[in-house]
C-alpha cells in the first residue's frame, strides 16, 4: 500500500514537472517553428542559480526561487532577441544554435561547479500523516506549485488576448500576421513563459533530486517525447501524453527490469506513432 | 579569340579529382613526418566518422532525416563485436557481418516507416534509435549493457599506423562509392523524391522502394564504420550511439553544408578533429566547438561548403563580368 502511494506520488510530481518543461518547449515549437533543444540547459542553469542564491548568498528559499525565475526569464528575452528571431522557422540553423548554447552552458557549469553533486536546501520540512500513509510536505508543495502553475498557464493561453494570439500564430502564421498580430512581441512573451516555467521546474527538481550539469538532457528527452506523442501544436494532447508517459514509467518497472521496461515503452510509442503519426491530438503539418 | 575559364572545359574537370589525389598522397605520406600515436588516433577516429557523416547525408538526400543513424553505427558495432567475442570469428568476417546486420535492420525499419514523411519520419526514427540503445542495454549478458563491452578482438594490435592505412583505404573506397551513387540515376531519383514525392510518383518512381534503398545503403555504411570502430577501439559503450551522438552527426552535416557531398567531411574535420587537437585546453574545449558552431550558423547560412560554393560562383561571375566589359 505504502509502495503504491509512494509510486503514485512520485509519478504525479514527475509528470507535472515534465509537463511544465514540455509546455514551454511546445509553445516555442508551435509559435516560432524552432526546436529549442537548449530548454534542458535553461532548466539546469536555473537550478544552479537558485542553489547559489540560497547557499552562497544565503537568501530565503522562496525569495531565491522568485529571483531565479526573474533572472532566467530576462535571460529568455535576450535569448529570443539574439538566438531565436534571426532563425524564425529555420529548423536546421536553430538546432545548431541550440547545441551551441547547450555546450556553453554545460561547460560553464562543469568548470565552475565541477562534477560534484549539489542539492538546493528543501523549501519546506515535515511530513503529512494520514493513518499509515505519510507524504513529505516537500513533495506536496512541489506537486501543488507545478499543478497550480500549469492551470494558470492553460488559463492564460486559452483566455487572455496574448494567449489567444499565440494560438492564432500556431494555427496559421500568415493569417495571424494579416490580422495585425505583432509576432515578435508574442514570441518574446512565449519565450519568457517558457523560460520561467522551466526555471520553476529546475528549482523545485533541484531541491527534490540532486543538481548535476547534465540533468537537463533527461528532462529534454522526456519533453520531446511528450510533445511528439501529444501532437505538435496541441496543449490538451500534452496533458494526455504526460499522463500516459507517467503511467508507463510507473507501472512497467514494477513488472520488468529497467532496460526491458524502456524497450517496451519505446515499442509502444513507435506503434502509437505508426498508427497516428500526428500524435494523440495533433493535426497534419506540412 | 575566345578565353577559356579555368572552371570549364577539360582543365576544370580535372581540378576536383586532382585535388583529391593530391590530398590522398599527402595523407599517405603523413606517417613519414608525424610520429605521435595520439595524433594518429585522432586521424583514425576522423576517418571513421567521415564515413558515418557522409552516409547520414546520403539518406538525407532522399528527403528522410534518420535521427537513429548513430544507433545503426551501434548495431554494426555490437553485431560485429559480439560475434567476434562470443563466437570467436575473425574480425575480417565479423566486420562485413556487422555491416549486413545494420543494413538488414535498416530495411526492417524502412518498410513500416516508408509511409511517414518529413517531420514524422524524423520523430519516429528518433524513437527507433532510442529503442536500439535500450535493446542493447536489455541484452546485457552479451552486450555488457550500460557498462560497455570490453575485450573485443582488435584488427592489428595496438600500433596506430596499420589502422591508419586501413581506414584511409576504407574511407576512400566508401567515399568513392557514395560519390558515384550520388550522381548516378539512383541519386538523382532520391533528390527528386526529396523535392516533391508527388511529382516523383507521377513520373513512375516507386517512392517507398527508393526510400528503403537509401536507408539500406546508409545503414550499411554506418554499420561498416561502427564495426571497424569496435575492432579498432576494443571497447564500445552505448553513449557513443545514442541520441546525442546522432544530433552531433546532424550538426557535422549542417555546419559543413548539407547541400554538398564534401560538407559532412568539412564538418567532421572542423568540429571533431580541431577540438581533439586542442585537448591541451582540457575542459575549455567545448567552448571552441561552440564558437565554431555559432560563427558558422550566424555568417554561413548554408554551411562551410555552401560558403565555398557561393564564393566560387561569385568569383566566376566577377571574371565573366570583367571579360564582357573588356569586350565592349
Amino acid at each position: 500500500m505504502e509502495l503504491i502511494i509512494g509510486t503514485f506520488a512520485n509519478v504525479l510530481i514527475l509528470s507535472s514537472m515534465y509537463i511544465l518543461v514540455a509546455l514551454g518547449f511546445a509553445l516555442l515549437f508551435s509559435i516560432m517553428g524552432i526546436l529549442h533543444v537548449a530548454h534542458g540547459a535553461v532548466y539546469t542553469i536555473s537550478g544552479y542559480i537558485c542553489y547559489h542564491l540560497a547557499q552562497a548568498v544565503g537568501l530565503n528559499g522562496w525569495l531565491s526561487l522568485a529571483l531565479t525565475v526573474v533572472v532566467v526569464s530576462s535571460f529568455g528575452l535576450l535569448l529570443e532577441r539574439l538566438c531565436f528571431r534571426p532563425f524564425f522557422g529555420e529548423f536546421d540553423r536553430s538546432l545548431v544554435v541550440g547545441i551551441g548554447l547547450i555546450l556553453i552552458i554545460q561547460t560553464t557549469m562543469v568548470i565552475t561547479r565541477g562534477q560534484e553533486s549539489l542539492s538546493i536546501p528543501s523549501f519546506v520540512d515535515g511530513f503529512l500523516r494520514y493513518g499509515p500513509i505519510s507524504v513529505s510536505h516537500e513533495r506536496l508543495v512541489t506537486f501543488a506549485i507545478g499543478a497550480a502553475l500549469l492551470l494558470v498557464l492553460v488559463w492564460f493561453i486559452n483566455n487572455t488576448k496574448p494567449g489567444l494570439q499565440m494560438r492564432a500564430i500556431a494555427q496559421d502564421f500568415r493569417g495571424a500576421i494579416m490580422q495585425g498580430i505583432n509576432i515578435n512581441w508574442i514570441s518574446a512573451i512565449a519565450t519568457v513563459i517558457a523560460c520561467g516555467s522551466a526555471a520553476v521546474a529546475g528549482c523545485l527538481m533541484g531541491a527534490y533530486l540532486n543538481l548535476n550539469p547534465f540533468m537537463g538532457d533527461h528532462v529534454l528527452s522526456k519533453a520531446l517525447i511528450l510533445v511528439i506523442l501529444g501532437g505538435m501544436g496541441s496543449m490538451t494532447g500534452l496533458f494526455y501524453a504526460g499522463l500516459v508517459l507517467g503511467a508507463l514509467d510507473a507501472t512497467l518497472p514494477v513488472f520488468f527490469s529497467g532496460s526491458v521496461a524502456e524497450v517496451i515503452a519505446m515499442s509502444v510509442i513507435i506503434v502509437v506513432l505508426l498508427l497516428r503519426p500526428t500524435g494523440f491530438l495533433g493535426r497534419e503539418i506540412t | 579569340m575566345k578565353l577559356k575559364s579555368p572552371f570549364t572545359g577539360n582543365r576544370g574537370k580535372m581540378i576536383k579529382p586532382g585535388a583529391c589525389a593530391g590530398l590522398l598522397i599527402i595523407l599517405i605520406a603523413c606517417p613519414l613526418f608525424i610520429k605521435s600515436p595520439y595524433l594518429f588516433h585522432i586521424f583514425n577516429l576522423t576517418l571513421i566518422y567521415i564515413i558515418v557523416a557522409v552516409s547520414f547525408r546520403t539518406i538525407m538526400t532522399s528527403g528522410q532525416l534518420p535521427l537513429s543513424h548513430a544507433g545503426f553505427m551501434g548495431v554494426g558495432a555490437y553485431a560485429s563485436a559480439t560475434a567476434a567475442k562470443w563466437l570467436g570469428w575473425t574480425p575480417w568476417i565479423t566486420i562485413p557481418f556487422g555491416a549486413l546486420v545494420a543494413m538488414g535492420v535498416g530495411v526492417i525499419m524502412g518498410y513500416p516507416f516508408a509511409r511517414l514523411r518529413a517531420v514524422y519520419y524524423a520523430m519516429i526514427s528518433l524513437f527507433f534509435g532510442m529503442l536500439i540503445i535500450s535493446s542493447v542495454k536489455a541484452f546485457d549478458t552479451w552486450t555488457g549493457g550500460a557498462a560497455g563491452l570490453t575485450g573485443i578482438p582488435t584488427l592489428f594490435g595496438y600500433s596506430k599506423i596499420p589502422y591508419y592505412y586501413f581506414f584511409l583505404l576504407l574511407t576512400s573506397v566508401c567515399l568513392l562509392a557514395l560519390y558515384r551513387l550520388e550522381f548516378s540515376r539512383t541519386g538523382v531519383t532520391w533528390k527528386a523524391i526529396a523535392q516533391s514525392h508527388e511529382v516523383a510518383a507521377s513520373v513512375g518512381i516507386n517512392e517507398a522502394r527508393y526510400r528503403i534503398l537509401a536507408s539500406a545503403i546508409g545503414c550499411l555504411f554506418a554499420g561498416l564504420a561502427g564495426a571497424t570502430y569496435a575492432h579498432y577501439n576494443g571497447v564500445i559503450g552505448t553513449t557513443s550511439f545514442g541520441l546525442m551522438a546522432t544530433i552531433l552527426l546532424l550538426i557535422y552535416v549542417i555546419v559543413g553544408g548539407a547541400g554538398s557531398f564534401f560538407g559532412p567531411i568539412i564538418g567532421v574535420v572542423l568540429l571533431m578533429t580541431i577540438p581533439e587537437l586542442l585537448r591541451g585546453l582540457r575542459e575549455y574545449v567545448p567552448y571552441i566547438s561552440a564558437a565554431i558552431l555559432l560563427i558558422v550558423v550566424y555568417i554561413m547560412p548554408k554551411g562551410v561548403a555552401g560558403l565555398a560554393n557561393s564564393l566560387l560562383s561569385w568569383f566566376t561571375e566577377l571574371r565573366k563580368n570583367r571579360r564582357t566589359s573588356n569586350a565592349s
